[in-house]
Formats: C-alpha cells, sequence, structure tokens
C-alpha cells in the first residue's frame, strides 16, 4: 500500500483529512437524479431486454411462452448470425486500417502547411456530419449497375472493370466499407490532427538533428506518439462496426443474399420484420457482450503499453527529473 | 459512504423517491398490454387519426376524406402517411399505446397476424352496413385475406392482383416487337431491346414481394395452383414443381432477362423510376399499376422520378409469359390490397367505424377508389368510370386495360394471405441465393420447405 493511500484510510478520523473528506461526501445525493435515470432508462432496459430474451414472443401477443436459454442455443446454430459477425470483423478491420492510414496520412500533410489547408479540413470532415439517410440514395445511385461509377469506368477506358456493385454478393460489401471509409475518415483526420499537434516539437527536432528524414520521423516518433488516439479509434471503431446499421439497411438491406448482413440490421429484421422478438433480444445480449468485451480488450490493450516508445522515453525523462 | 443528511428520515424519503421513479419509468415501460375498452364516442361527431402506407399520395388520402365530409362533415379524418418500409416498425409501439391511430390500414399476411390483435371485430360493421348476406356483396377474396381466427380484423378498400407485366408501348413499337409469350421469345425480344441499348425487363429482386410476384408466376406456369396447395401445406416447398420454379427464375437471370444488378434493386423507387424514365421495357407489376395508363398519373409519376417536362408514354398489361413450356396459361393471383382497421383502443371508435364503413361499403366511398385505378374496389357492382379516366393514348388503352381489369374478377388465388412473415423471407432467401448463385435450385427449396415446416411448428 502506498503512502498516499494509506492517508486516504486514515482520513476519516484524522482532522487533517477535513478537505478530502468534504470533496467526496456529498456524492449520492448529486448522483441521485443521473442515477435515477440511468438505472430507469438504460440498466431497467438491458434487464428487461434480458428477461425478453428468454422468451418466444411477438411482441404484441399476451402469451409470452419462456424458452430458458433456448434463443441463445439457436444464436449459436444459426449460420445467418455468424454471417454477421464475419462481416462485422472484416468490416472493422478493413474500415480501422484504411480510415487510420489515410486520417494520418492527411493530418500530416496538413501539418505540413500547405495552401488552403481549411478548405481541405472542411472538404475532408464535411462527410462526417451528411446524415446516412441523405447520402444513401445517393450512392445506391453511383453504385448501381447503370450508375455513375460504371459510366465513369467506361469513359476512362475500364469499363471492362464495371460490375453490379450492390447487386452481388461478392461487391456489396466492399461498397459498404467505401461509403463507410468515406464518412468517417473526417474524424479520423481531426483526431489525429488535434494528436499530432501535443507531440513535443523538442522530440521531432531532436529526431531531424539525429537524421531522421521524414518517413522515419513519422513512424519512429509521430505514429508511436499517436498510440492513444489509436486506441480510443480502434475502440470506437470497433463498437460501431457492432452497431453498424443505417448504411447496409439503406444501401443493400443487408443483401443481397445476406452478403451485407450486420448484428444490428439483422437484431431490426428479426424483432421489427419478422416479429421474433425473443430471438431479437437475445440478440441485442449478444451484442452488448460482444461490444462491452471488446471494449475491455482494446482498453487493456491499449494501457498495456500506453504511450508507446515515445511514452515510455517520456517516462523515462520524467523519472530521471524526478 | 457517509451522507451530508441530519436525519434518515430525509435519506429514506430520497430513496423512497428513487424507488417510486424507478417503478413508475418501469412500469410505465411494461404498460402498453389490453385493450382498454371505453366509450365508442358518437358516430358523426369527432376526429380521427388514420395511419396507412396507402394511399401513397396524400393527395388521394385528402381526395377520399373531402368526399366523406361532404356526408359528415363533423367527422374530422387526419391522414398520416407512414412508409411501408417503416410501418412495422411504426405501428408496433403505436398500437401497444394509448395515443396511436383510431384506423389504420392493413394486409393480408404478415401484417394481419402482427397487428390484427389491435382492431377490433368488423363483422357486426359489415353485417349493419350489407345486411346478413354482406360476404356476397364484397369480393371474397379480399374478405378472406383480412379474417384471422374468425375475426375480420379490417374492411376491406380494395383488391390488388399481381403476375402480369406492364410494358411500354412506345418501345414494343419503335422496334417492331409483340409481348413475348414463351421463354424464348422472352429471351428474343430482350436480345433485341439489348441490341438497341434499351434495357428489357426489370425488377427490383432484393425485396421478398416481388421476388414472390415472379416466382409465384413462373410457378404457374410449370403447374397451375401448385403454389397455392403449398402455401396451405398440401403440398411441399420441396417438390419438383417448386425446384422447376426456381431453375427458370434462375435462367431470367442468366438468359439475360432480368436487368444486370437486380439482386441490389428496389422495386419502388429504382425500377418504378427506371421504367417510367423509359429505360426498361418491361416490369413487374400487378394491377395497381393500372394508374400509370392514365395521363395525368403518368405526367406525375415521371416528373416524380427526377424526369422534367415529363412525357408521359402509353403502358400496356400483359400476361406473364408461359416460361415453362407446358401451355399454361399462369394466372394471377391476389387479395386485399389494404383494408382499414379500427384499433380496439381507440376513443373514437364510433366514428372510425362510420368512416371505414362509408369507404369499404358505401358506392361513393368505392366509386372513388375505383376512379383513382390504384387499387380494384371490393365492392360488388362498382367499376371504374373511363369515361371520366383520361388514358394516355386511349386508342390502345382503353380496350386492354378493360379486359384487364374484368379478367381480376375471376382471380381466386390468394397473393399474401396464406403467407407469413418468415414464409416470405424464406422466399427472398431461396430467391437471392438461386439468382446469385450460391444455392442450387434443390437446395433452396429444401431450405424453403424447412423454413415452412419451422413456422408452423413455432405458430401452430
Amino acid at each position: 500500500m502506498t503512502v498516499a493511500s494509506q492517508r486516504l484510510t486514515a482520513s476519516g478520523v484524522g482532522s487533517s483529512s477535513r478537505p478530502r473528506r468534504r470533496l467526496t461526501a456529498p456524492g449520492l445525493p448529486w448522483i441521485l437524479p443521473a442515477l435515477v435515470l440511468s438505472v430507469g432508462l438504460i440498466y431497467y432496459c438491458i434487464a428487461y431486454t434480458g428477461y425478453i430474451s428468454t422468451l418466444n414472443w411477438d411482441g404484441a401477443s399476451p402469451d409470452k411462452i419462456s424458452v430458458g436459454a433456448q434463443n441463445y442455443l439457436n444464436i449459436a446454430r444459426d449460420p445467418i448470425f455468424w454471417r454477421a459477425i464475419w462481416h462485422t470483423v472484416a468490416f472493422f478491420v478493413v474500415t480501422f486500417v484504411v480510415q487510420t492510414v489515410l486520417g494520418v496520412v492527411f493530418a500530416v500533410i496538413m501539418h505540413s502547411r500547405i495552401r488552403l489547408a481549411v478548405l481541405y479540413k472542411v472538404v475532408v470532415f464535411v462527410p462526417v456530419v451528411l446524415a446516412p439517410a441523405i447520402m444513401a440514395p445517393v450512392f445506391r445511385q453511383i453504385f448501381a449497375a447503370d450508375g455513375q461509377l460504371n459510366w465513369l469506368l467506361a469513359h476512362v477506358g475500364l469499363g471492362f472493370l464495371a460490375q453490379p456493385w450492390i447487386g452481388q454478393e461478392s461487391t456489396a460489401l466492399p461498397v459498404i466499407m467505401v461509403i463507410t471509409i468515406w464518412q468517417w475518415t473526417g474524424l479520423t483526420f481531426v483526431l489525429y490532427y488535434a494528436a499530432m499537434s501535443q507531440i513535443d516539437q523538442s522530440l521531432l527536432e531532436a529526431a531531424r538533428i539525429d537524421g531522421a528524414g521524414n518517413l522515419r520521423t513519422l513512424v519512429s516518433i509521430i505514429w508511436p506518439s499517436l498510440r492513444g488516439t489509436t486506441v480510443a479509434l480502434a475502440i470506437l471503431g470497433a463498437i460501431g462496426a457492432l452497431k453498424t446499421f443505417d448504411v447496409p439497411w439503406l444501401v443493400t438491406i443487408a443483401g443481397p443474399n445476406n452478403a451485407t448482413q450486420f448484428l444490428g440490421t439483422y437484431i431490426y429484421q428479426m424483432t421489427i420484420q419478422l416479429a421474433h422478438v425473443g430471438y431479437g433480444a437475445a440478440l441485442s445480449i449478444v451484442l452488448l457482450v460482444i461490444a462491452l468485451a471488446m471494449a475491455i480488450v482494446l482498453q487493456l490493450v491499449g494501457r498495456e503499453d500506453g504511450g508507446g516508445r515515445a511514452g515510455r522515453a517520456a517516462r523515462r525523462r520524467e523519472r530521471e527529473g524526478r | 459512504m457517509r451522507f451530508p443528511f441530519r436525519s434518515k428520515s430525509v435519506l429514506r424519503s430520497l430513496a423512497v423517491l428513487a424507488a417510486a421513479g424507478l417503478a413508475v419509468t418501469g412500469l410505465a415501460a411494461c404498460s402498453g398490454g389490453g385493450a382498454s375498452q371505453g366509450a365508442a364516442g358518437s358516430a358523426t361527431k369527432g376526429t380521427i387519426n388514420w395511419w396507412g402506407w396507402t394511399p401513397t399520395n396524400t393527395d388521394e388520402a385528402k381526395g377520399f376524406i373531402a368526399a366523406f365530409n361532404k356526408q359528415y362533415p363533423d367527422i374530422k379524418v387526419n391522414f398520416k402517411l407512414v412508409g411501408i418500409s417503416d410501418y412495422q416498425a411504426a405501428m408496433r409501439p403505436a398500437l401497444a399505446s394509448n395515443n396511436g391511430p383510431d384506423v389504420y390500414d392493413l394486409q393480408p399476411g404478415a401484417y394481419v397476424q402482427q397487428f390484427g390483435s389491435y382492431a377490433e371485430d368488423l363483422t357486426p360493421v359489415a353485417k349493419k352496413a350489407l345486411g346478413s348476406d354482406w360476404k356476397s356483396k364484397i369480393a371474397k377474396i379480399a374478405v378472406d385475406g383480412l379474417s384471422s381466427k374468425g375475426k375480420l380484423t379490417a374492411l376491406p378498400i380494395g383488391s390488388t392482383f399481381a403476375g402480369s407485366l406492364w410494358y411500354n408501348a412506345d418501345l414494343f413499337k419503335k422496334f417492331d416487337l409483340q409481348p413475348p409469350k414463351t421463354l424464348d421469345e422472352w429471351k428474343q425480344v430482350c436480345a433485341t431491346f439489348k441490341a438497341n441499348n434499351v434495357g428489357c425487363f426489370a425488377q427490383g429482386a432484393s425485396q421478398e414481394g416481388f421476388d414472390q410476384d415472379t416466382l409465384q408466376a413462373i410457378a404457374n406456369s410449370v403447374d397451375p395452383g401448385f403454389w397455392t396447395k403449398a402455401s396451405k401445406g398440401d403440398e411441399k416447398w420441396d417438390s419438383p414443381q417448386i425446384v422447376k420454379t426456381l431453375s427458370i427464375w434462375k435462367e431470367l437471370f442468366t438468359s439475360g432477362i432480368m436487368q444486370e444488378g437486380a439482386l441490389g434493386a428496389q422495386q419502388y423507387p429504382d425500377v418504378n423510376n427506371a421504367f417510367l424514365t423509359g429505360k426498361y421495357a418491361m416490369v413487374m407489376m400487378g394491377s395497381w399499376y393500372t394508374q400509370y395508363a392514365t395521363e395525368a398519373a403518368m405526367t406525375q409519376a415521371i416528373s416524380a422520378a427526377g424526369v422534367a417536362g415529363a412525357k408521359p408514354f402509353p403502358i400496356l398489361p400483359m400476361q406473364f409469359p408461359d416460361v415453362a413450356g407446358k401451355g399454361n396459361t399462369s394466372e394471377m393471383f391476389g387479395d386485399a390490397d389494404y383494408g382499414l382497421a379500427v384499433a380496439s383502443k381507440s376513443k373514437n371508435r364510433a366514428a372510425a367505424e362510420t368512416f371505414v364503413t362509408w369507404m369499404a361499403t358505401s358506392k361513393d366511398g368505392q366509386q372513388q377508389i375505383a376512379d383513382r385505378l390504384d387499387t380494384t374496389p371490393v365492392l360488388a357492382g362498382v367499376a371504374p368510370n373511363f369515361d371520366k379516366i383520361a388514358f394516355v393514348d386511349p386508342s390502345i388503352q382503353s380496350g386492354p386495360v378493360n379486359d384487364y381489369l374484368k379478367g381480376t374478377a375471376s382471380v381466386d388465388e390468394p397473393r399474401f394471405a396464406l403467407l407469413n412473415a418468415d414464409i416470405e423471407n424464406a422466399f427472398l432467401a431461396a430467391a437471392q441465393s438461386v439468382a446469385s448463385g450460391s444455392a442450387t435450385p434443390q437446395k433452396a427449396a429444401a431450405t424453403l420447405q424447412q423454413a415452412a415446416d419451422a413456422a408452423k411448428a413455432a405458430n401452430g
């Protein structure tokens, strides 16, 4: 036990502990409204969903048949569920990697004092604020068999590459990934841009003095310093991938033949369209568990080596300075 | 943990308040079940809210309401258009709450099964309006589809029929072509259109309802009536007839009849817009498409499809080709397009019944329906007044469209009425997996039968 914690333990009796107690004691009443709200609306709903997940119920009938864990067993045997999981994993890996690369590259370029930087920032960020519901019809048109992408390919002599992009299983998921990357790279860029602004200039200068070129500086100094941002983006990306609904639903209706089926779209289909509310609730609980597990794992991975080499160097300097 | 309260009673009071808050929240979330049977209100006065996915044109609904108000000026009807893709999501909580619609649209099949329990039985209303032999005065096929477990969940407003195609008469004339009657002729017609850079046939194969229409039409060519028997459970979905049906369906994709990218296309708006803008010569649509034979509706629809200075063209109905080559005429099939249900929770049930009764059983109401050509009136003796309806080209359209509508009177095979949401979803999976090549017709038919068995076991 550290000295600091010993002081905290002793604070309950010593007069010297009064300031600390004043800070912590009023906790419950202050958080009570939020507690009621969160327990009442969020945790209650999660618990209620957990209860529904043990039922065979259409959401309307007064007859709720208890089936225990049968819905969960059915999920384990459901090939569409496993397809949705696979799509989620592939979607996360591809979109995260591409967005990260593009985000870092854009951020580095913007930090290099180019002309019209503000305009470029706006152009890159604008897709983030556009609602998918508005953009979905546009992308349906662009990627249609007689859409603008194929028209463009034909006019630049690449007509042999023309495909019914959203009308075949092999290309539908990549289209969803492209749309998502287009939409969210702006956010990745902005976060990396801000994180790069926090990098200690002396580190970069030291690297230059040591003879590091642009690429070497990017790989060995800048990238390790962005680890915290990357981990945060990975967590957001993973949870976002698990929650993916709007783009695949609005662009491909989770098809063709479930080629763009995700957990979110499957839950919607099961619960709303097919009225298998119990099964949909079980899928929701599975989604919650996976999201929590993924967030915890990514958080642990992020903490394991928090700050990377640059971070370790900074901590070493701190210790030496002390 | 220590609290800054001098008295424990204050703390307890807060705890009780918090618990009460939680309980109220919980109870509010749990409430909604059970219909409250309050007073029915006045039959000639009040305000009622009507929710529906159709009429898709709100002006059409306003026209119905205006005509209704000439007879019942003190009943105010508010129509709320809820898109069909959002209908299930919107209606479930609305009907479970105490603030849902008084009147709502219902369609045979999944909707009746899912939302029929929130509707009052309209059998007494129909008897009162049309007498004890009311069933003989309304199209039987429409009544059957809206009945569930002996309860008439909604009064049918109109019938709709599928299994037909519509074609662009101008394009056929331009290339000197005749509507195909066999699969081979269909292929040849499509080859000609393709050679002239015109799309041949379009369908939104990403949606189950329209895939189901084409599959049922093919099945009626393979073995008339077999589809209906399988829907009733009297035949198996993995029978050779269905395997053959799925094989022909696959051939539509591989022979160049079906448009490229059909599996990613939606019937509305993609295919509808493509046909109305002249990109395709044929489209899989049913009797609801009759409205676009008129100049006004066609002009409006083309304009809505994004064409400036819309120039209407004549469309004509055609029978689904004998794709199996067995000489079988592929008969149409249909049921109630939609019916109007009265919510059993409504506080204005009497006024709601007045409106629904007028729409479904009065000659004035049904004539309003008939003249729109959107859906076929269900009341015996009511037909579109063609003297008032202006076709795009009456010289070539009047005869075929009249014959087409008359032909629907003899249709006795249901479209959706015998199917539930699980089976319809299985049709989509089978159609898409066969078309994309990820399943053989045999395997898809076997999966279809498994889905039917599972649905039967689940639903009893």
